[in-house]
């Protein structure tokens, strides 16, 4: 075995450029694979789990701002929409519900209310909230009061750094900074929150522009154990026709399906590398194969079997498979790393691979790209196992 | 029992739509330890012979046996073992791996062997040494001349100790002084451990210091004595 493998790899070594192009064939396609899986499975997986973190089965919100909406919780974008708060209580009264709250969404602007960075503010109803208090309670014991805040992760990290300055006025009224919130990887991850109680107070100082008092952005609703959430959003769309419902497996799919487009044209780029490479392998396998007849035919001669011939050209295309898939691994990585920051869409998501999704994504790249290489020399290394030895008594 | 036996063997090669009669009707034995020449001229059916016996050309007629048992009745890598374990072939052609050195090419019967024997690495080295080619150990074939080549390939025959040595002009172009040697080292090999050679030579004083001479004319067979 020893014996076959040192062969192999001097085998390798034979043609250094057709084996450099060779790898770097792989090591293209790897790379595509590991940058596009990446890609997908990090937005899949920000937006999987951000609608498991809200805690909510469905929301409502006004007309056509579904898309807005997706935009707050999924991408960290800052955006406002209203409705007339009488639909809480229309939501409410639906059969099925079993709780509800209600938020309403600012907008801070450097330039007209505040002294901070255009960032989102959160008023939320304290007597019903579920979504907030889960990841209060563990900064703060108590509730939180008037006139004071707390920040998610990400804001409270500008905080820190100076570049939000809480202390100033926010729609003209002075808040209190009293905690900070856990990272829960939604796009609330860099809003600040209050308590709605504050709202009379910044309408009344005419800092939110034509926001009404009875105003609000979005609702949370619980339904009943054993209630299917997509039928009560089917009531919400039917008879509220304000309001826009979005149950908890349909939250992302506008992201979601704008992601298809990019996951298309990434696969399409993979099943292309992959062909390519497939046919490159096959190709320099098919010139080796001829090149090597008639060692093979002495190695058979001497006395070896099918497999071994097999094996020996196994070991070559696995070496090439492999330090071409290591090397795509690294290029992949490296690629998602500084190039998922000019997708907008990644931009925004607050959350990143686990370790364990980054290894799965290199383990699968790396069979994928060996595999190719293994698939694309089979034919031409069967068709050598196969020759007689009678060739090498032949030539002369 | 004879260690070889060819039961009317016939071997034609299809040459477009006529056929070459490589050999015709070979019938003979050779009892083990046995040294038996061959001769005959150039596309006699010299080498046609060596092969059909060491298993590499499937006969178009006839049987061959080996120890009593037909060689080409059995399957591919019962015919790879044979050709490993108990044939050492030598070729009238240059027949190295390039990309291997003098050490590793003797190395590599040993690697297709079903059961490698221990040591092997010793004995690549030990046979280099016995051919004259001890200085040569990690030569490539490029770097070796066309005689030290051949005498590579001589020491790689002898690797899996192999019962029955085939020899298709094994000296031919070696210079006098060491075709003299190669022949020693061979009588040595068969007088002591018992190893069977068939020796193609165009060399008459080679030929005549065999035990049995063959004679191949235009494919016939004829046992000389
Ligand atoms: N693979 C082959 N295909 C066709 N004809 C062959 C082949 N091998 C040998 N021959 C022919 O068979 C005859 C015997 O060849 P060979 O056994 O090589 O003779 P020798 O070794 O005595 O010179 C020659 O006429 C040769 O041309
Ligand atoms: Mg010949």
């Amino acid at each position: 075995m020893h014996t076959l493998v040192t062969f192999a790899f001097k085998n390798v070594r034979r043609k250094p450029a057709r084996t450099a192009i060779l790898i770097f064939a792989i090591a293209l396609l790897v790379s595509a694979l590991v940058f596009s899986i990446s890609f997908v499975q990090r937005v899949n997986g920000s937006i999987k789990r951000t609608s498991e973190r809200l805690g909510a089965d469905l929301i409502v919100v006004p007309n056509n701002a579904r898309g807005a909406a997706e935009e707050v919780l999924l991408e960290n974008q800052t955006k406002s929409f209203y409705m007339d708060r009488s639909i809480l209580d229309r939501v409410r009264a639906i059969d099925g519900v079993a709780v509800v709250t209600e938020q309403i969404y600012l907008v801070t602007l450097s330039t007209m209310c505040c002294s901070v960075p255009e960032a989102m503010v959160v008023a939320f109803n304290p007597e019903t909230d579920f979504i907030i208090k889960p990841w209060l309670a563990e900064k703060l014991k108590r509730p939180l009061a008037k006139g004071e805040a707390v920040a998610g992760a990400e804001s409270s990290f500008n905080i820190r750094l100076g570049l939000v300055d809480v202390n100033s006025k926010l729609f003209g009224n002075e808040f209190k900074l009293v905690g900070s919130l856990d990272k829960t990887g939604t796009g609330l991850d860099n809003a600040v929150f209050i308590t709605l109680d504050n709202m009379d107070q910044i309408i009344k100082s005419g800092a939110a522009g034509k926001l009404k008092p009875s105003d609000i952005s979005i609702i949370f609703v619980r339904v009943k154990p054993g209630v299917d959430p997509s039928r009560i959003a089917a009531k919400v769309e039917d008879t509220i026709i304000e309001a826009d419902a979005v149950s908890r497996r349909d939250i992302g799919r506008n992201v979601i399906t704008a992601l298809k487009d990019i996951s298309r044209i990434f696969t399409m780029t993979i099943i292309l590398a992959a062909v390519m490479s497939f046919f490159l392998v096959w190709a320099i396998f098919t010139a080796i194969a001829n090149e090597r007849a008639k060692e093979v035919g002495i190695m058979r001669a001497i006395g070896a079997k099918e497999s071994h011939i097999m094996r020996l050209y196994l070991i070559e295309v696995l070496t090439v498979g492999v330090i071409g898939s290591l090397l795509g691994i690294l290029a992949g990585s490296a690629l998602s790393a500084v190039f998922s920051s000019t997708f907008s869409i990644v931009q925004q998501l607050s959350t990143s691979l686990t370790l364990t999704e980054r290894v799965v994504i290199a383990l699968v790249s790396f069979l994928g790209g060996t595999l190719i290489c293994v698939l694309g020399a089979l034919g031409p290394v069967r068709r050598l196992k196969g020759l007689e030895p009678l060739l090498v008594i032949k030539t002369e | 029992m004879p260690q070889i036996a060819l039961e009317n063997i016939v071997k034609d090669y299809p040459v477009g739509s006529a056929t070459i009669a490589a050999v015709r009707n070979a019938t003979t034995s050779v009892e083990r330890g046995q040294f038996v020449s061959i001769v005959g001229h150039s596309g006699s059916g010299k080498t046609t012979l060596l092969s059909l016996i060491g298993g590499m050309v499937r006969p178009t007629a006839g049987r061959v046996l080996f120890n009593g048992q037909d060689v080409y009745a059995w399957d591919s890598d019962r015919l790879s073992e044979y050709r490993c374990e108990k044939v050492g072939f030598m070729f009238q052609s240059a027949s190295l791996l390039p990309v291997l050195t003098a050490r590793e090419n003797l190395l590599l019967p040993a690697a297709f062997h079903s059961k490698p024997a221990a040591g092997h690495e010793r004995r690549a080295e030990d046979l280099l040494r016995a051919v004259g080619l001890g200085d040569k150990l990690h030569a490539y074939p490029s770097q070796l001349s066309g005689g030290q080549q051949r005498r590579v390939a001589i020491a790689r025959a002898f690797m899996n100790e192999p019962e029955l040595i085939l020899a298709d002009e094994p000296t031919g172009d070696l210079d006098e002084e060491t075709e003299s040697e190669m022949m020693q080292f061979f009588l040595r090999m068969n007088a002591e451990r018992g190893t069977t050679f068939l020796m193609v030579t165009h060399n008459s004083d080679l030929a005549g210091r065999a035990r049995q001479r063959f004679r191949m004319d235009r494919g016939e067979l004829t046992v000389l004595q």
